[in-house]
């Protein structure tokens, strides 16, 4: 048989039957155009129906399918097989998150973070919709446009070793999305964010690793915005200091 | 957080040797490493001086041209080189500056800063020995 | 949802803009004192191929010892501020707190001493 075939390297992990992660291979037909993912459902539609993975849109746009593919991550729906060398692909789930099974991990933490900085339009006062719309320039919304392309999909915090070294940091996704909020003409939520993203466990702990902007699949660039939130707390730390009864 | 009770999940923390993992981190855990070398050459400094202090200006003229001293601060001086360079490239990426429509890339702030690197050092040594 | 309070670092925030004005000393101004002081004198080249010497500070020249104070003092900040998070990423974590202590009591020492030995030399003015 001359067919092409790629072999791919799955973690397999059931907490109720295995101490520790194994790897598993599966021998699957290769097509120039596959994606790690059409990979792994053909796995489990042909060969292993208990290989357990997210995914939802396979277009890159839910943020469900997360991976570390040859030990990156990665979005399985987004990773050619061909460009990746050889015919052998390790599949793994995402580092820094605990794993509930196969290459599915806990989002738990991400989410209470997500929840911590109010990722809503924040008003002191709605103005009622019969006044009008929120007018917003151009240049007003290039100023957080960037950071709104968030898909969720926690790569960034799989790619974070401050995030793997110590859980309580807020990492790089719910800090931009905080920033996205700050910088967005129409939000007036400052007071509620600035504690969040300022107290110690906020961007303080980052030490500008970078690895997040690597990985991110949307180019939201995530330590940009922690270094200039950074900036706006120094900032204001001093403002406060200069201006004890001064407003921001 | 707390522990998830609704069902067990297997915990997995990044260990001390994480940074050897690929090249960004290696590069990384480099960059911060040049640090201990900008402190160490300080408290070395700040130590010469005191000799000054102490003793007399002979003293410290002779602790500059120690050769272990000398040794050090080469290996200070290029760590120092390295901060710079990747500090500068830093800057540029975290503050881009509009040109127009487009933004420029941290490598044309690392050359733009290496210069002005070039024009402040010359400056120091004209303010300070030359003149 | 349990209540949360966040309280914002604004020590941590200052001490980090500390951190980063030290950064841009050290980038900026620890080379050129260094080639100075370790290549130019010691191997007489530019500009002490002649008859000066690194005591540009004992003639009481006010900026030079600015010059090195501003320079040693903000490279030592930054340096140990940079070191003591090092620290932390290759296991120490735990430590943190006592790695800060150890790290700010180096930063005030070294500071101190840093000054009073530059106004000494200043106020002696030709001191031998």
């Amino acid at each position: 048989m001359s067919q092409d075939i790629a072999t791919i390297r799955v973690t397999r992990y059931r907490p109720e039957k295995d101490a520790k992660p194994f790897f598993q291979e599966y021998k699957v037909p290769y097509r120039h155009d596959m994606v790690v993912l059409d990979a792994l459902n053909y796995i489990k539609a042909e060969i292993d129906g208990s290989l357990t993975y997210r995914w939802s849109c396979r277009m890159g746009v839910c943020g469900s399918c997360g991976a570390n593919i040859d030990g990156e991550p990665k979005l399985t729906c987004a990773s050619f097989l061909h460009d990746f060398k050889g015919r052998t692909i390790t599949v793994e789930p995402m580092p820094n998150f605990p794993v509930i099974k196969d290459l599915v991990v806990d989002m738990e933490d991400f989410m209470e973070k997500l929840v911590k900085i109010k990722p809503w339009i924040i008003r002191e006062k709605e103005t009622p919709p019969e006044q009008g719309e929120y007018k917003q320039s151009a240049q007003e919304l290039e100023r957080y446009s960037q950071f709104s392309s968030c898909i969720n999909c926690m790569l960034c915090y799989a790619a974070c070793p401050i995030y793997g070294l110590n859980e309580k940091f807020l990492g790089p996704a719910a800090t931009a999305l905080a920033y996205r909020y700050i910088e967005d003409s129409r939000d007036q939520g400052k007071d509620v964010r600035f504690p969040v993203v300022h107290e110690m466990e906020g961007v303080w702990e980052c030490t500008l690793v970078g690895e997040c902007s690597v990985v991110c699949p949307k180019g939201v660039d995530p330590m940009l915005a922690i270094q200039k939130t950074k900036i706006l707390g120094a900032t204001n730390a001093i403002k406060s200091l200069l201006m004890p009864r001064g407003g921001h | 957080m707390e522990d998830n009770k609704r069902y067990p999940e297997l915990r997995r923390r990044l260990s001390p040797g994480w940074w050897t993992a690929n090249r960004h981190y290696t590069m990384y855990m480099v960059r911060e490493w040049t640090s201990l070398f900008v402190a160490l050459y300080s408290l070395i400094f700040i130590y010469g001086l005191s000799l000054w202090a102490m003793g007399s200006r002979a003293d410290f003229l002779s602790f500059l041209k120690n050769p272990a001293i000398v040794g050090f601060s080469l290996i200070a001086l290029v760590f120092t080189m390295y901060h710079a360079a990747t500090w500068f490239y830093l800057l540029g990426a975290i503050a881009p500056v509009k040109i127009g429509r487009s933004r420029t890339k941290p490598w044309q702030a690392l050359v733009l800063n290496l210069i002005l690197l070039v024009i402040i050092s010359y400056l120091a040594i004209w303010l300070l020995v030359l003149r | 949802m349990k209540a949360e309070t966040h309280k914002v670092a604004r020590l941590h925030a200052m001490l980090w803009g500390i951190f980063s004005l030290g950064g841009m000393i050290a980038a900026f101004l620890l080379p050129v004192l260094i080639y100075m002081t370790a290549i130019a004198y010691p191997y007489s080249l530019w500009p002490f191929n002649g008859v000066r010497d690194p005591s540009f500070l004992v003639t009481g020249h006010l900026l030079g010892a600015l010059f090195i104070f501003v320079t040693i003092a903000g490279s030592l900040y930054h340096g140990i501020f940079r070191f003591q998070s090092a620290l932390t990423e290759v296991g120490l974590l735990k430590y943190r707190r006592a790695l800060e202590a150890v790290g700010y009591f180096i930063i005030f020492v070294g500071i101190i001493a840093l000054a009073y030995y530059l106004v000494r030399w200043y106020l002696n003015g030709t001191i031998t």
